[in-house]
């Protein structure tokens, strides 16, 4: 922990010197004391803007994480069903989030809905892959162990699969977790009125360079939190 | 304890596998009987079927010819009754279960309530584990745990898939003296598959000896030792003459 703080207190000392000495243009690079006090000037609006993103994140993040993992137990059971969704799910997936986001916008409006969507959107692919697998990877012997006791496939997946799928399902939610914030964040770019997105790009139209800093601190502590809540959830989950 | 009903009889179960090649006999007819209560060891090279046979036995896979039956039922109707009971040669534990939930796993499963599974920890000197995880516990210990969960259901047949092929000499040893130990006091049939021939000598009533692949039954030889059986037997100039025998045959 030491190590990262004393990095980070360098950085900024240096940043700080840099910007004084060499005289840089604030609009360019604001120095580190100008981005504390656009950030006490605005800390009402950041706080209650990084919480609108983040809102939407969560909302998108269980949406996107439910339907995967819905869909993973689908795939399970149903080979049809896995090979009439799964390349369309790879094609959804190699589609950039920004090419579909201004359709999104406009089917959705410009409110909560369009964010969630497609905070949900990148969310669910890390989960589905992660979960299909983990509830398929199943020691054979386990499967030997369960058939000969003459296991009912309701037996199998809630006392077998579903607990082997949980370490792979909460890897699959780390990656949607820091996903799901990307998600929000383009969706305010594209089409909002309130959230951190909206925030940077209305403080880049009118040159509030450290207004912008301030906001990308605010939704990179956020989405750190989010990360570190869902690792801890994964180490009371899968404590084995 | 024994009757001389027969628990278990295979008659002219075969297997063969297609293969790029045509089809691949892994084992040839065979044939035998167990009777209620009996402890039998199968021994052959590696390859000759001898795993293969035992999920047929079981009902894990269908045989290509031939029929099981186990106590007059096919052995299909065995299995969705609960008659047969597995140990492979992993522990085969499910990491996220307590110990003792992992022994009472088939108790769910089969919805009955058979033995009592802290009975059987302690069985198998596992008498205070009860709440650790798996992971928590030593290979043989696991293995100890995996044969507790076999027997909490009373199955009528026991099938062992060398059990104890993956711990050390002197673990191995402990663990077929307790096995032993158990086997007097339940009445289970056994089939046991090992590499080891004086496992299978000093373990079994009768040892079938399996011919390499296609397997065939090459020997059934009526193991002559009274029991109870104690450890100082096997370093017994009879018990080496068995084993010779044995050896002689596989090769």
């Amino acid at each position: 922990m030491a190590v990262p703080v004393a990095t980070l207190v360098l950085l900024l000392c240096a940043w700080e010197a840099a910007a004084r000495l060499l005289h840089i243009n604030r609009v360019i690079l604001p120095a580190p004391s100008e981005i504390g006090v656009a950030f006490r000037r605005n800390y009402p609006r950041l706080f209650r803007e990084t919480g609108i993103t983040m809102e939407e994140s969560i909302l998108g993040f269980i949406l996107g994480g439910a339907s995967a993992y819905l869909l993973a137990v689908l795939f399970v059971y149903s080979q049809i069903i896995k090979d009439a969704v799964y390349p369309y799910a790879v094609a959804l997936k190699s589609t950039p989030l920004i090419a579909i986001a201004p359709l999104l916008v406009l089917w959705f409006g410009n409110g909560l809905l369009s964010k969630v969507v497609m905070s949900a959107l990148v969310a669910f692919f890390p989960v589905l892959v992660n979960s299909a697998n983990g509830l398929t990877a199943v020691d054979p012997e386990v499967l030997d162990l369960m058939k000969s006791l003459s296991a009912s496939g309701w037996q199998v997946l809630t006392k077998i699969r579903i607990p082997n799928s949980l370490s792979y399902l909460l890897a699959g939610l780390k990656i949607a977790s820091s996903m799901a914030v990307v998600g929000a964040v383009i969706g305010e770019f594209t089409g909002a009125t309130e959230g951190i997105g909206h925030l940077i790009n209305t403080s880049s139209y009118y040159l509030e360079t450290p207004l912008m800093f301030a906001g990308v601190i605010m939704i990179c502590v956020g989405g750190v939190f989010f990360f570190g809540f869902v690792s801890y959830l994964e180490r009371k989950i899968v404590f084995w | 304890m024994k009757t001389d009903a027969a628990m278990v009889e295979v008659e002219s179960v075969s297997k063969s596998y297609a293969s790029a090649d045509g089809a691949v006999r892994a084992l040839d007819p065979v044939s035998f009987s167990a009777r209620d209560g009996e402890f039998i060891s199968i021994i052959g090279p590696s390859g000759c079927g001898k795993s293969t046979l035992l999920k047929i036995i079981g009902d894990l896979i269908g045989p290509s010819q031939g029929s099981v039956t186990v106590a007059g039922h096919s052995n299909h109707i065995a299995r969705q009754e609960g008659m047969f009971s597995f140990v492979f040669q992993n522990p085969v534990l499910l990491p996220w279960r307590r110990v003792i939930d992992n022994v009472r796993l088939p108790l769910e499963v089969l919805g009955r309530q058979s033995r009592d599974p802290r009975q059987l920890l302690a069985m198998v000197g596992l008498s205070g584990f009860e709440d650790r995880y798996p992971k928590e516990l030593s290979g043989g210990m696991q293995q100890r745990v995996a044969l507790a969960r076999a027997l909490t259901f009373d199955p009528k047949v026991l099938l062992m898939d060398e059990p104890f092929g993956a711990v050390d000499e002197f673990t191995r040893a402990a663990l077929n003296k307790q096995l032993l130990e158990i086997w007097q006091k339940i009445r289970v049939t056994v089939l046991l598959v090992t590499h080891s021939i004086s496992e299978a000598v000093f373990l079994s009533d009768r040892v079938i000896v399996l011919s390499s692949r296609p397997g065939r039954v090459k020997e059934v030889l009526e193991v002559p030792f009274l029991r109870p059986r104690e450890a100082a037997l096997q370093e017994t100039e009879p018990f080496q003459e068995v084993v010779k025998f044995l050896r002689a045959k596989l090769e």
